[in-house]
């Protein structure tokens, strides 16, 4: 399949741009409210964009899955509603690819925006796994991604899931557990910086990863996820609407790329590679980019295998050197290619729909130069996300790039 | 829900049989086992008995976390199979003499088991183990 170059470019004045973000910190805050933080983090990104409720005409929602009855209130144009927007607004609905949800909810806004479908897209989310009952989510989690006739009756679950992948990894990389659990080290270090990470003031070493219990061999405990409440948001519009509005510094999508690989782990015909080699030439191939060319990258990353995997399609290192490139520091606070800057899943927490959300709404706020200073990489101008859903499924990649007024900066 | 497909590949295993989906019309295999043949979109569509090997491409043991009713399975192991035929699977890996599964890994060669009728009731899967040497 080959990759057309987008229909919009830099000065293309329906060009769909990213103009403000917003977030509530990730962990477990029982007092909070599903609503009230679908409501505050909305807010938030508006006020980072410089609007309000009112310059909104579509709304798009990353769903949440810790409540199928809160899901439906998100489907139903409750935040409609709930921002004053009723009779103004023109279309409220969900997008929903589990894990890659967000990369494919950039797709949709962008689509409605160069199209004129829409002309300022919110899209939000919210999710309550931190303060869920644990069982109920391992349970609900044990059939999401799974096909029920084939696989449910092996008692497969995703920490499992995560397991197959990262032993396949580890055996045809030959990479260590060291080299594996150095990868949660460097998100610890980067969630040091992050006000918003669950696990802000809690480091790690590559020892007490492996000092921990066995879950799904070859993982350990704290190679797994933690489920967190979380919310974030961000705001679309088009060029033109943006620089009308006086707004000189944006972020606009380069090109993306994709490939679903399988839908169940057990039809996956590499697991040590996944979809990520396909999914980034067809991402460069419509931009014209490289490897080389982003400052940073943000990727997603339940499990160390995933994103080393992914490091290793999006061409970062060498095939096969993945966990051994982050073992080497470089995506370290201050390395040459700093990864997952805000702590991402691992360490900032497991948002289920949205930490993929949370990544690339990272990777838009360094690019808008709006992350704290001591987190902020000096000099971003170009930003890789990558993001995968369900049983890593599919990968995909979005490319993003700084602009001023319409113009690349 | 109403399940054919299901049904017949589970009523293989309850014989001890590992069976796969072939297509009338083009010949080819499909697993898992499809409504339409994704090949060629046949919808014709009967099955074969497979020869039962294959190769682990990837496996784990898990041993915390089971999902609901797996509770008292735990630990057990899960694995790819790469069958000979072509077509793959996840089943679950037989323990070593010893109850545990260390002497398992990747690409070691595997041979389906066929559990008993009760088995393969409560779960119904394929299993495999480590083809003797």
């Amino acid at each position: 399949m080959d990759a057309r170059p987008l229909n919009v470019d830099a000065n293309s004045p329906n060009d769909p741009v990213f103009i403000g973000v917003g977030e509530l910190p990730s962990g477990r805050y029982p007092e909070r409210n599903f609503i009230g933080d679908l409501t505050h983090v909305g807010l938030r990104a508006l006020a980072d964009a410089r609007m309000v409720p009112r310059d909104v005409d579509t709304i798009l929602l990353i769903p949440c899955l810790h409540s199928a009855v809160d899901q439906a209130d998100m489907i139903f144009s409750r935040m409609a509603e709930e921002l004053g927007l009723i009779g103004h607004l023109k279309s409220s609905f969900m997008v929903h690819s589990g894990g890659s949800t967000s990369d494919n909810a950039v797709r949709v806004a962008s689509g409605l925006i160069a199209s004129g479908h829409a002309r300022t897209v919110l899209v939000l989310h919210c999710e309550r796994w931190g303060s869920a009952d644990l069982a109920e989510m391992v349970t609900m989690l044990s059939k999401n991604g799974i096909p029920n006739e084939w696989e449910g009756p092996t008692g497969l679950q995703f920490n499992a899931i995560g397991a197959l992948i990262t032993r396949r990894y580890m055996h045809a990389t030959q990479s260590s557990a060291e080299d594996m659990a150095s990868f949660c080290v460097t998100l610890r270090k980067w969630a040091q910086l992050n006000p918003n990470a669950m696990y802000r003031g809690k480091p790690l070493t590559v020892e007490k990863v492996l000092a921990s219990k066995l879950v799904a061999e070859p993982l350990h405990a704290l190679e797994c996820p933690m489920l967190a409440d979380g919310a974030v948001a961000f705001v679309m519009t088009s060029a033109e609407h943006a620089k009308a509005r006086g707004i000189d510094v944006t972020v606009r999508v380069a090109g993306s790329g994709g490939c679903v690989s399988h839908y169940s782990v057990g039809q996956e015909p590499d697991l040590a590679a996944l979809g990520w080699a396909t999914a980034a030439k067809r991402a460069y191939e419509q931009s014209g980019w490289g490897p080389q060319d982003a400052q940073i990258a943000q990727i997603y990353d339940t499990y160390a295998a995933v994103t080393t995997i992914a490091v290793e399609g999006l061409g970062f290192c060498a095939p096969g050197d993945g966990a051994r490139w982050f073992a080497s520091g470089v995506a370290d606070p201050g390395g040459k290619l700093p990864c997952n800057t805000n702590g991402g899943m691992l360490s900032a927490g497991h948002t289920g729909v949205g930490g993929g959300t949370a990544l690339l709404v990272e990777g838009v706020r360094q690019l808008l130069g709006r992350a704290e200073p001591e987190r902020q990489v000096a000099g971003v101008r170009r930003c890789i996300v990558g993001g995968t859903g369900g049983s890593y499924m599919d990968a995909q990649v979005l490319l993003l790039e700084r602009c001023a007024t319409g113009r690349k900066s | 829900m109403t399940n054919l497909i299901r049904d017949e590949f589970r009523a293989g295993l309850a014989r001890g049989d590992l069976l796969l989906q072939r297509c009338n019309d083009c010949g080819k295999l499909n697993m898992y086992p499809r409504h339409a043949c994704p090949h060629c979109q046949s919808p014709s569509l009967g099955w074969q008995k497979s020869a039962g090997l294959g190769v682990l491409h990837s496996f784990t043991v898990l041993r915390a976390g089971a999902p609901e009713g797996f509770e008292s399975d735990l630990p057990y192991a899960l694995g790819v199979i790469k069958l000979e035929e072509g077509v793959q699977l996840l089943g679950r890996l037989l323990p070593d003499p010893d109850g545990d599964w260390h002497s398992y890994r990747c690409d070691d060669r595997m041979q389906f088991k066929a559990a008993s009728p009760e088995s393969a009731a409560h779960r119904p899967c394929a299993w495999f183990a480590r083809l003797a040497v």
